[in-house]
């Protein structure tokens, strides 16, 4: 079970991420206002919101899928607080270098990034490598966060039973891989990789940026790396979110826990193997790429939906249907969100056919599906991971008492501002464009309901927060527990 | 062109269907009848799903594949070949390969109908994009400009008229306005 100090550090947590979520929202609502035109903003203010927004908002819900399934870890195993503690200490550093690099340094590349357009100075000289080094601390940081959590799964579990080998082989093997444990194992492993990734990535940027002039990187193979990182973490921390669904959703459903079978074991070990090889779907749009590589990367963006999707859904069907349910705003979230992970998985699919990419690619269409996933998938995992949290800290117990207006908020607002991103990339209007020129009007007015969308969203998500961040507090009062 | 609707079409009856589903599967939970067991057999219905996704996407697979750009009139010659150079915020274009300390820029790039040619697109700067948009505004073909890399991209234009370069790759702060256009007669 988790420890008193154990659930303080995971409140700081949760504080952190709701409140830097909230933030990062009013970006995004302010840079789809800007494209709507009803508010006006500079190009270089709309790009370093950009930039803060996407990394910000990848890293908390990344961050929320690694605390939820360290807390949760603690019923099998022993969870370190210090390790916790660190990595928020070292989250926070870095979120603030950060965001010193853009709202001050006015640095504003995109996310990713993309070399070599961080070494084409349009911004404060310090703010390039501001910005690198603040992910360099948060891939360093977060590489012996991810680490440390696998070695700690290690020290109860072998190798083989952590990633459930023993099901695969063995109809009732004698020692059981709860599932988990074998979805944090996958996921963490995929993100100790991306990390490493991610660490050469930026070390070989340093290393171009002080060496001044005389070692110069290869564009094609840094934009490799950078979508490797990229696209790992993202789907990582998603496969986190399914972790905490496969552990709350049966338990706070009153449903009989779920157990891993040679399929779940099966599943979740060949998901790990096409996910790191889908990122390749990034780079269709470069011919010059192998066509090997680009051809795989279709391949591998189709399979990798096979096994996670086909058995997440058999094991909610069988959990579900036909059974009473007692429905709280625990098990809707994980519900709903599961429904918004497949949507935006559909998204995907589509946009990762090369045929379809041609005339998708970087438009609307891209932070359509990928918001779809997130904003409707793993951030609803991640509350609802936090809304059960919040209750075992408080002495109130009663999950099914909540506010009825949270999910028709959360839906009416989530889909409806996913929806306009999809209708303007399906009609070709093209993402990261501060403003839309004439022709593409049609964006413009898209933008700005799609701000309005937004807004009701971040009604919703203000309801979950204000009762969650109420609950948490009680955890600094008691001693016991 | 009627792939964007298409493609709007496909994934909203999709996204239909699975709400759909999502729908079903909650009010079975709501007052299921009293003697069900549940979901019979799930084993074997998960088999059943697994085999009818996985031909699914192989077949998907055989059909989308061949369809890709980079096979786009590869065994044809191309009537006309334009050397594109991008740069921040603009775009170089010529007929002759581009020699950056004397440019020799076409203004008025035109390029025949009906016919295959070829587009060869490079960057001196940061990576910008290509994308090409017909006199209706939609999108037709794209590709990345690199710099250090030229990538060719093949295409036939079935419709005179004037045709929008747009950039579809973040370059800084004059992304959205870097754009150039040519004529198809
Ligand atoms: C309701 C909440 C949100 C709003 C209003 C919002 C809004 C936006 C907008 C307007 C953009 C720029 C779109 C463009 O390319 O023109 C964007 C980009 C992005 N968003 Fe969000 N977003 C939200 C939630 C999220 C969440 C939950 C994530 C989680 C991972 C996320 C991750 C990103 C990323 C990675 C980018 C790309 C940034 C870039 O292009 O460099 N957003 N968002
Ligand atoms: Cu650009």
């Amino acid at each position: 079970m988790a420890s008193l100090s154990l659930k303080k550090i995971t409140a700081v947590w949760i504080y952190t991420i709701l409140i830097l979520f909230v933030l990062a929202i009013l970006m995004g609502i302010t840079m789809r206002f800007t494209q709507g035109k009803t508010i006006s903003v500079s190009p270089i203010e709309f790009y370093l919101l950009m930039t803060t927004h996407g990394v910000t908002m990848i890293g908390i819900w990344a961050a929320a899928g690694i605390v939820a399934v360290n807390y949760l870890l603690a019923r099998y195993i022993k969870v370190s607080t210090s390790l916790n503690v660190f990595a928020l200490v070292f989250t926070v550093i870095s979120i603030l270098m950060l965001w010193a690099s853009t709202f001050i340094g006015k640095f504003h590349a995109g996310w990713t990034f993309l070399y070599p357009l961080p070494f084409h100075i349009a911004w404060e000289t310090w703010a390039t490598p501001m910005f690198l080094w603040s992910l360099m601390v948060l891939s360093v940081s977060w590489f012996i966060w991810t680490l440390g959590s696998m070695v700690q799964i290690l020290k109860k579990y072998s190798l083989r039973q952590s990633f459930a080998i023993q099901h695969i082989s063995k109809k009732s093997p004698s020692v059981e891989t709860p599932p988990l444990v074998l979805i944090s194992m996958v996921s963490l492993l995929g993100m100790v990789v991306c990390f490493i990734a991610a660490i050469i990535l930026l070390a070989l940027l340093l290393a171009e940026y002080y060496s001044a002039g005389k070692f110069v990187n290869d564009p094609l193979l840094i934009k490799n790396l950078t979508f490797f990182f990229g696209h790992t973490i993202a789907n990582e921390a998603l496969y986190l979110g399914l972790a905490t669904l496969y552990e709350l959703l049966p338990e706070v459903s009153g449903r009989p826990k779920f157990k891993t079978t040679w399929y779940v074991a099966l599943g979740w070990n060949c998901a790990i193997i096409f996910i790191l090889g889908a990122f390749f779907h990034h780079l269709y749009m470069d011919f010059v790429q192998p066509k090997g590589f680009q051809i795989f990367g279709q391949i591998a963006s189709y399979f990798a939906t096979i096994p996670s999707v086909v058995v997440t859904i058999i094991s909610i069907v069988t959990l579900l249907y036909n059974n009473k349910i007692k429905w709280s705003l625990v098990n809707l979230l994980f519900f709903i969100g599961l429904m918004g992970w497949i949507i935006g998985g559909i998204g995907a699919v589509i946009d990762a056919t090369i045929s379809n990419n041609i005339i998708l690619h970087n438009t609307l269409w891209v932070p359509a599906h990928f918001h779809t996933y997130n904003v409707m998938g793993n951030v609803l995992f991640s509350l609802a991971f936090f809304v059960w949290v919040a209750n075992e800290f408080s002495d109130n117990n009663d999950l099914q008492k909540y506010n009825k207006l949270v999910m028709p908020l959360l839906m009416v607002g989530g889909f409806g501002f996913v929806l306009m991103f999809y209708w303007a990339g399906a009609y070709s209007v093209p993402r990261r464009f501060a403003m839309y020129p004439s022709e593409l009007s049609s964006g413009t007015a898209l933008a700005s309901a799609a701000a309005w969308f937004a807004c009701i969203y971040l009604v919703g998500v203000l309801l979950v927060l204000f009762d969650v961040l109420k609950k948490c507090a009680k955890v600094f009062s008691s001693s016991s527990h | 062109m009627e792939e964007h609707k298409f493609i709007l079409f496909l994934f909203l009856s999709a996204a239909v269907l699975v709400a759909g589903i999502f729908h079903f599967l909650y009010s079975t939970t709501l007052n299921p009848p009293s003697e069900s067991e549940g979901l019979q057999n799930p084993l074997k219905k998960r088999g059943f799903v697994l085999v009818f996704m996985f031909i699914v996407f192989v077949v998907l697979l055989f059909v989308t594949v061949p369809k890709s750009p980079y096979f786009l009139f590869s065994n044809e010659t191309p009537a006309k070949v334009v050397y594109v150079n991008a740069q921040q915020f603009a775009y170089m274009m010529s007929y002759k390969s581009i020699d950056l300390n004397k440019p020799e820029i076409e203004t008025d790039v035109e390029l025949p109908l009906n016919e295959p040619v070829e587009f060869r697109v490079t960057s001196v700067d940061v990576t910008h994009g290509f994308g090409i948009y017909n006199s209706k505004a939609e999108l037709l073909i794209q590709t990345q400009a690199m710099p250090g890399y030229v990538n060719r991209l093949r295409w036939k234009f079935t419709e005179p008229g004037k045709y929008n370069i747009l950039c579809l790759e973040f370059c800084g702060s004059g992304h959205a306005v870097m754009r150039s256009s040519f004529t198809v007669k």
